[in-house]
């Protein structure tokens, strides 16, 4: 036995995932991103001298916490972390996947995290791990600078020696678990045709426990403080923080610990422009007195998903960012399913003629919204639709200003972040 | 969710298209020539049928999805 941590690099970084963290901002008390600074990552050391100390807890208790205070996970999805641990027997054939792929180009919030506070983001998994009985715990991220601070992280610790950092390829779909699983296993990372869930197969085809990141750096400080500690922030329904990612025309653009619960104007300001909440899967909404608890979201139809709020500034024309992203999106189609192929391409050729003041056939564009919800592998072209679909209403006057065949005369900006600067 | 359903399997479907005029009750084909299945349930007495329908699919993606 080699006496070497047990963590590899393996395959190459996506490209251009290297760019520096966006300012870091916390609101109310900082408990993921407690001590960070922003510029480089909490040491174990410090760690250590945050409230708490990590227990050994069996599955049985773990789960109890995690339903007393409401955990959902935070990878998009916000399913309930209680009903996905109570799927699983405790055993070493058990797996822990760890989702810091971070696919979705307007997020940050999740390589902030494993690049400023990599502890929290182990102590969650090494709970988990525990719990389950296992000891293979494998974190999946998309960049390499991500992977070096959590590799420097887990030489600091002696309860982290079998942690394995893998750095995987690939776009927005790749990130999806079912895709991930299939590219750690070498296939390639695509989603499955029929759908299989981790707990019942996943990392080396065993019950796995896989979430995003977030997801365990919480869990760490449920551990850390208890249930009735951690219920100390927060809404009563979901209580705790959260982490989201704030872009465009918001007075903190970057990464925030908010609690939830908190309004969405506290984060954009006096403006009384759309928002698009949760990311490119996500919805565009007008209704700006809502609260930041994804119950409540949910009650109104809507997903914080992976956390990004954006708000487009008065100088850039909305239906040209919106088709901007919605090419990158049909070109970050994982090209299995027609409809994601086609249908896609058909509404980003759509919105494109919109924008350029060309006739469009409306009626036609929502039927083609519609037709492509459900009716992939994965939900890349349901989440595409919603953002596409809400938009169009949310922007609808704007929108009937490119309906006399002509465009607005407002340029295309690019505030909608894209990776590598754009679908062309 | 409950009880079994017609499914396409989305990575295996290359829109042959020869399912819906097979039971154009239930399958349709959108603008691109890929099927759109009735989402309801199958009753027990359209099992056998579903069954003939699924076995013209020439990629095997059209399938029934017993439920849990």
């Amino acid at each position: 036995m080699s006496s070497l941590p047990r963590t590899s690099l393996e395959r190459r970084p996506t490209a251009g995932a290297e760019a520096p963290i966006p300012a870091v901002h916390v609101l109310g008390t900082a408990r993921l991103l407690a001590g960070a600074t922003g510029s480089s990552a909490v040491g174990y050391a410090e760690h250590l001298a945050l409230p708490g100390t990590l227990p050994q807890w069996r599955l049985d208790t773990l789960i109890a916490a995690t339903r007393t205070v409401g955990l959902l996970g935070r990878g998009g999805a916000a399913f309930p972390v209680a009903i996905k641990l109570a799927s699983l027997r405790t055993g070493r054939h058990n797996r822990v996947l760890v989702n810091g792929s971070e696919s979705e180009p307007a997020s940050w919030k999740d390589r902030t995290l494993m690049r400023c506070a990599p502890h929290r983001v182990l102590d969650g998994a090494i709970l988990v791990a525990h719990a389950l009985g296992t000891r293979k715990i494998t974190i999946a991220v998309h960049d390499v600078v991500s992977a070096r601070v959590l590799q420097a992280a887990v030489r600091e610790r002696v309860d982290a020696r079998r942690i394995r950092v893998a750095i995987s390829d690939g776009g927005f779909v790749a990130g999806e678990v079912q895709a991930l699983v299939n590219g750690l296993a070498g296939r390639p990372p695509v989603p499955n045709g029929r759908r299989t869930l981790p707990v019942d197969k996943g990392l080396d085809g065993r019950p796995t426990f896989a979430s995003n990141v977030e997801t365990f750096a919480q869990l760490g400080v449920l551990a850390r403080l208890g249930p009735g500690g951690f219920r100390g922030a927060g809404s009563p329904e979901e209580p705790g923080t959260t982490l989201v990612t704030l872009v465009g025309d918001v007075p903190r653009a970057g990464v925030a610990e908010i609690p939830t619960g908190t309004p969405l104007r506290a984060l954009v300001g006096a403006s009384s422009s759309p928002v698009l909440l949760g990311g490119y899967h996500g919805t565009w909404v007008n209704d700006l007195d809502l609260y930041l608890d994804r119950p409540e979201l949910r009650a109104h139809g809507i997903s914080l998903g992976a956390g990004v709020l954006a708000v487009l500034p008065h100088d850039t024309c909305p239906v040209g960012e919106v088709a901007r992203v919605a090419r990158w999106l049909s070109l970050e189609s994982a090209g299995q399913c027609g409809p994601c192929i086609f249908g896609l391409a058909s509404i980003a050729d759509d919105l494109e003629r919109l924008t350029a003041g060309r006739p469009v056939d409306l009626s036609r564009l929502h039927r083609r919204l519609g037709l492509v919800e459900g009716r992939g592998a994965c939900s890349h072209p349901d989440g595409a639709s919603r953002f596409v679909a809400t938009a169009l209403q949310a922007f609808a006057e704007h929108v009937e200003r490119h309906g006399d065949r002509r465009p607005c005369g407002l340029p295309v900006r690019g505030v909608l972040p894209l990776p590598r600067g754009g679908a062309r | 969710m409950s009880g079994p359903h017609l499914r396409v399997d989305w990575t295996r479907c290359d829109g042959h298209g020869l399912c819906a005029p097979m039971w154009p009750e239930r399958i349709s084909l959108d603008e691109w020539g890929f099927p759109v299945v009735a989402p309801e349930p199958l009753d027990d007495d359209e099992l056998p049928f579903a069954r003939r329908t699924t076995g013209v699919c020439p990629k095997l993606a059209l399938w029934i999805d017993e439920g849990r």
